[in-house]
């Protein structure tokens, strides 16, 4: 019996290893192929955090590997977004002073962009005929998941259902985030890293690290600050609604 | 000599070598996740692990000269950890039609409206600012 049990005990903790193994490496692999694809062939469809889960949902598909079963192997990469969140405060450190002398701009841009963030939701969720949870669910959308869940949860949206808004946010923002600096000649670099930071959070403030460690440092400060600030504002945005 | 102080030679492997930093960086954010879940702060550990890192960085004692390789390798590749997330779109199949694309369409007018607006705020603020200043020196404004 005892025997049995423990061969089933090692059969699971086998599973559970392959399968983090397997999808470790299959995400892996095929994140560092697609940014090598990308730094040859730049466009939008080969950016790695568009092309990459596109391959990954292909994969599974084909090999019937349900969404948990995935996760279950790769959970560990989503989690090292907690330590990602603290390596910010070395590019943060190194703009401190300009931050300290301007950071009025960075709180106007976070109250404005915020402000913008749920109105515009709400206005075009309500134009196109969405309700309820989910029109609720649409609002957080702008700051990074964790907080956006749980401003979420807060005014009555699904939470769940904000992560992936939160996702696809990110992925928008961050691609067309440079088209935008096309077209709007943008002098001060605090304007464009808080393009980023507010509009696509750490996607966004991953692109802009790309474009400039200047950027990115305040793409990561205005993210983090947007973050609060929702999050402390949850309890006033939800009774609002109600009243609505 | 130079090398008998141990806090030292700790300190000079730790700023060569990339990994340890990536490893430190994890500490301090695990003890960061650790201390908000003891004190029931309502923020995450990674934004608690910033600010006392900044702190930290702020104090003088410790350089961010330590943590420099580490945390650029984290920012380099921060959307891997991402990408795992986002499968997540194949358990809500209910988007697959015209609910998904109402459901886009507000996220990506939504999201072009929010990035142009706070820019132009961001952005009016220093020309203002830059206006009020002259001929001070336009540092935040420099392209």
């Amino acid at each position: 019996m005892s025997n049995l049990a423990n061969g089933w005990m090692q059969t699971a903790t086998m599973a559970v290893v392959e399968s983090v193994l397997l999808w470790s490496v299959v995400t892996i692999g095929l994140y560092y192929l697609v940014k090598r694809l990308n730094r040859r062939l730049p466009a939008w469809w080969s950016a790695p955090i568009f092309l990459t889960p596109v391959l990954l949902i292909f994969i599974t598909l084909t090999f019937n590997t349900n969404y948990a079963t995935y996760l279950r192997g790769t959970h560990w990469l989503i989690v090292l977004l907690g330590p990602a969140t603290v390596a910010f405060a070395v590019p943060i450190h190194e703009q401190r002073h300009l931050i300290l002398r301007h950071w009025p701009a960075l709180v106007i841009g976070v109250l404005a962009g915020s402000s913008v963030a749920i109105l515009s939701s709400w206005i075009l969720a309500s134009l196109l005929g969405l309700h309820g949870a989910l029109r609720l669910s649409l609002l957080p959308r702008s700051v990074s998941t964790p907080f956006a869940m749980v401003v979420s949860g807060e005014i009555g949206g699904i939470p769940e259902l904000t992560a992936i808004f939160v996702i696809l946010t990110g992925v928008f923002g961050a691609s067309i985030g440079e088209t935008i600096l096309y077209w709007l000649p943008l002098r001060s670099f605090m304007a464009r890293g808080a393009l980023f930071g507010m509009g696509a959070h750490a996607v966004g403030s991953a692109k802009a690290l790309e474009i400039n460690r200047d950027e990115g440092a305040i793409a990561g400060l205005v993210m983090i600050f947007a973050g609060i600030v929702n999050v402390l504002a949850a309890p006033v945005l939800a009774y609002i609604l109600q009243k609505l | 000599m130079p090398n008998s102080n141990p806090v030292a030679s700790i300190r000079r492997t730790l700023r060569h070598s990339r990994w340890l930093q990536v490893l430190a960086l994890i500490a301090i954010w695990y003890l960061a996740e650790m201390l908000v879940h003891w004190l029931h702060v309502p923020i995450s550990g990674g934004v608690a692990g910033l600010l006392l890192l900044l702190a930290l960085f702020a104090s003088g004692r410790f350089s961010p000269r330590n943590l420099r390789r580490g945390a650029m390798w984290f920012l380099a590749e921060m959307l891997l950890f991402f990408i795992p997330a986002v499968p997540a779109i194949i358990n809500h199949r209910e988007f697959l039609g015209w609910l998904g694309i109402k459901v886009l369409i507000v996220i990506l007018a939504g999201t072009l409206i929010v990035m142009v607006t706070t820019a132009l705020v961001v952005e009016l603020y220093f020309r203002w600012f830059a206006r009020q200043a002259r001929p001070g020196p336009m540092d935040g404004a420099q392209s």
